[in-house]
């Protein structure tokens, strides 16, 4: 071989002493980890004096393996490192960033002889080995401390120690002499002649020898193996059968990472708990506080970035307030040793695989080097491809305010009081779309000057048509400072402002909650709207086809809020029961019978003063008195409003009159037909029916 | 004139021409450019595609806005337009001409729910 390995270094690693670009032999790789996980590979590498097995390579690495380019025998320069501490003192090489200087078939075979480093006690390597199982996750080919020792001792301690570094195969060290063992025993615990250890290890092994060592690396091994090897528990790897949950607890501890090298988030993982992150807060929701069954508590979360992704953060409790001044969005932290779990889908809208949770140990530290942390990573959908999102999707936008509605209050079902205010966005799309801003940020939005406004993290709905809802976890930026915002800004001063642009959010009226909810006249009757214990609501557009002329007015109280019928004490006074009274005078009251039809079916409403109002186009009073004085009048009005379609609004109910049951239908609200918004439900239920 | 009228004259945008060559069509589309001899005038359908139109005499005014063209298409696929219709602005609501697109290929492609083809002399 012409390439001289750096020697000392494997020894130097292994007592977990800094080597800078030590140059090492590859004799063997192991992949580790839980199957469903993405896979590590553990290394064991040699330095031509020892071999060190508690290697782990860095995902971002796997390519390498994967695509045949790192082999046994190769010779590789490890260009940055880290050492991991385990908590019994092992110590854990991950590799980072390695160069392959020499191909296996270059360098011809193993060179040297490596003995294989094990810690003292090579039984204690066993147990090591179990915790390098968890190691599994990273690679570090940990297992073999130890078990280089292994050998020596009894079989099964030593074996105990080999066995970890690799689970299953080469019994890491196992046969502490041979070495070359491992090589040869990549898998499935190449039964080291000398130490049954190795071979056994392996999830099956029979391991005589050392059940544990071997095994620790995947995992599985982990159990059957006696453990006392007590595989890496360090090895935080996935697999980490070990029952210690080596993440947690895993020797990370050990280490005193420095903040000095950042890990890139995509990285992240609940099997490395030594880590620091260097990131931008890009989202920070407000505090929230629950209380249901189990009891109460706060939380808050926020969003970070860096250059390789993002990750939602929550703190509850005594961390909310630990943090919640601390983290400002915007601004850049170091941030470690938090808790790693799956991420729930259904609270965020970030891709990560993984959140955090912060605990007390954990640690946010104000950045000052901001260099490469992106500002937002936002992923902008341009507004006429809303269209073409599901319903209920999260997505970014961008856009000019081109006007903003007033704050409104609205009482939600809960009975809670919120602001809302709508916005309208358009892009260079030429599409507007509404945005809806709820609370706080309702309130404090400033539209002056139509502001370039971005929003992440918010939910496309289908209500009227396409809009956005602003959700407890989105962030809205007014002017941000990004590249799109600018150009947005140009394009909208150049030509946007006087774009007549379509709205895909149509029709504002009749809308909010039950009042859109569609249907034909015919499912009155289908769906027996009424019967079940609540009024049924529902909108339809209907053409009148006929009005009850005969008893459409009558006279009712004069006294406000009072409308009920007054007798006509034939004295020139009107008595009103409810109020217990007589009146000289009345008003007008409509109460109109009308029929209504679509092309369906027909059906018979009533409509009070304010709907009949709006149908006839005349007050109850200016009707009194046509009825009155000018007959053919009178009659007019009720023919001018026959045949005319609007958008009704009703209520359907079964009530009982005088023993007998029959739904009625009151009209709630008539409005205008747009027919826009029609056309595109129609269309859309079109599409729908021919799929 | 009177010949086209009583022929049925399916609504149609621009990737439709094609198949209509040779037959009397009703084009609606937004006028973008009119040619300085006047009688002829290009206008965009609902997709945004253009289609031209060819007069028999020239515009005597300014044409803009969107506007309702029935004639025969020709075989490069132009419309020679035996007459044409302004739908105006100031009134009404405004035409939704990408939902005017939307629902004439509806018509298109359920010729089955919309069988315009009934000839209109009855």
């Amino acid at each position: 071989m012409s390439v001289r390995l750096t020697e000392g270094a494997v020894e130097a690693l292994f007592k977990g002493v800094e080597v800078n670009n030590p140059m090492l032999q590859l004799l063997s790789i192991r992949q580790i980890g839980a199957p469903s996980a993405s896979p590590r590979f553990r290394l064991m590498m040699s330095d031509g004096q020892h071999s060190l097995s508690s290697v782990i390579l860095a995902t971002q690495l796997n390519y390498l393996i994967e695509q045949n380019l790192l082999v046994p025998n190769c010779v590789c320069l490890l260009k940055k490192i880290i050492i991991n501490t385990l908590a019994d003192g092992r110590h854990v090489v991950i590799v980072m960033d390695l160069e392959i200087l020499q191909s296996a078939e270059e360098t011809g075979g193993k060179i040297g002889n490596p003995t294989p480093c094990s810690a003292d006690g090579k039984n204690s390597s066993p147990k090591k080995v179990s915790s390098s199982t968890s190691v599994s996750a990273s690679p570090p080919s940990a297992a073999v401390p130890g078990t280089s020792y292994s050998s020596s001792n009894t079989a099964f301690s030593a074996s105990g120690g080999r066995g970890r570094g690799f689970t299953g195969k080469a019994p890491v060290n196992a046969s502490p002499m041979k070495a070359s063992p491992m090589k040869a025993s990549p898998m499935k615990a190449s039964p080291m002649k000398a130490s049954p250890m190795k071979a056994s290890p392996m999830k099956a092994s029979p391991m005589k020898t050392s059940p544990m060592k071997a095994s620790p690396m995947k995992a599985s091994p982990m159990k059957a193996s006696p453990m006392k090897a007590s595989p890496m528990k360090a090895s935080p790897m996935k697999a980490s059968p070990m029952k210690a949950s080596p993440m947690k607890a895993s020797p990370m501890k050990a280490n005193s990472a420095s903040p000095a090298k950042a890990m890139s988030i995509a990285n992240l993982n609940p099997y490395q708990s030594k880590w620091t992150i260097r990131a931008r807060v890009t989202n920070k929701s407000n505090i929230r506080t629950w209380s249901n069954s189990r009891g109460e508590g706060k939380l808050f979360s926020f969003e970070i970035v860096d250059e390789s992704g993002e990750i939602k953060i929550t703190a509850f409790n005594n961390e909310v307030d630990k943090f919640f001044s601390l983290v400002e969005q915007g601004k850049v932290y170091y941030i470690s040793k938090a808790t790693l779990k799956a991420a729930n889908k259904q609270y965020t809208t970030l891709k990560h695989e993984y959140e955090m949770t912060l605990h007390a140990n954990s640690s946010i530290v104000p950045c000052d080097d901001i260099q490469g942390v992106p500002t937002l990573n936002c992923d902008f959908v341009p507004i006429a491809e809303l269209e073409n999102r599901d319903k209920d999707a999260i997505i970014d936008l961008i856009g000019v305010c081109k006007s903003a509605e007033d704050v409104s209050r609205i009482t939600t079902k809960s009975s809670r009081e919120v602001s809302k205010r709508e916005l309208s966005l358009i892009d260079t799309t030429g599409k507007v779309v509404t945005v809806t801003l709820w609370g706080d940020e309702a309130e404090k939005f400033d539209s002056s000057g139509q502001p370039v406004v971005a929003i992440k993290g918010a939910r496309l709905s289908d209500f009227g048509g396409r809009s956005l809802s602003a959700l407890f976890s989105s962030t809205v930026m007014v002017n941000p400072d990004i590249p799109e915002a600018f150009r947005l800004r140009a394009w909208y001063d150049k030509e946007g402002y006087a774009l007549d642009s379509q709205s895909l959010t149509e029709t504002r009226s009749s809308v909010s909650g039950s009042r859109m909810n569609w249907k034909m006249l015919s499912d009155v009757k289908s769906e027996s709207m009424g019967h079940g214990e609540k009024a049924d609501y529902f909108s339809c557009i209907a053409t009148v086809v006929y009005i009850r002329k005969e008893n459409c007015l009558y006279q009712a109280c004069p006294s406000a809020d009072c409308n009920k019928k007054v007798i006509d004490q034939q004295n020139g006074l009107y008595r009103c029961e409810k109020c217990n009274r007589d009146f000289p005078n009345f008003k007008y009251r409509l109460l109109l019978s009308a029929n209504l039809a679509d092309f369906g079916d027909n059906q018979w409403v009533t409509c009070f003063q304010e709907t009949a109002e709006v149908l006839l186009g005349h007050s109850a009073e200016a009707l009194g008195q046509l009825r009155d004085t000018d007959e053919d009048a009178f009659d007019e009005v009720f023919q001018k409003a026959t045949f005319r379609t609007h958008i009704f609004k009703n209520r359907a109910k079964l009530e009982t009159y005088n023993d007998e049951c029959r739904v009625k239908v009151t009209v709630l609200e008539v409005l205008p037909v747009n027919h826009r918004e029609y056309s595109r439900r129609l269309l859309s239920n079109i599409h729908k029916l021919a799929s | 004139m009177a010949g086209i009228l009583d022929v049925p004259k399916p609504r149609i945008n621009c990737s439709m021409l094609s198949q209509h060559i040779n037959r009397a069509v009703c084009f609606v589309g937004r006028v973008e450019k009119v040619y300085p001899t006047g009688k002829t005038f290009s206008v965009s359908d609902g997709e945004g595609n253009n289609a031209t139109v060819e007069l028999n005499e020239p515009l005597e005014e300014e044409l803009s806005g969107i506007v309702e063209v029935i004639g025969m298409v020709s075989n490069k696929g132009a419309i020679m337009a035996t007459t044409y219709d302004v739908l105006r602005e100031d009134k009404g609501t405004p035409f939704d001409l990408e939902l005017y697109n939307e629902a004439v290929k509806l018509i298109h492609d359920f010729p089955q729910h919309y069988p315009f083809e009934v000839a209109a002399s009855g």
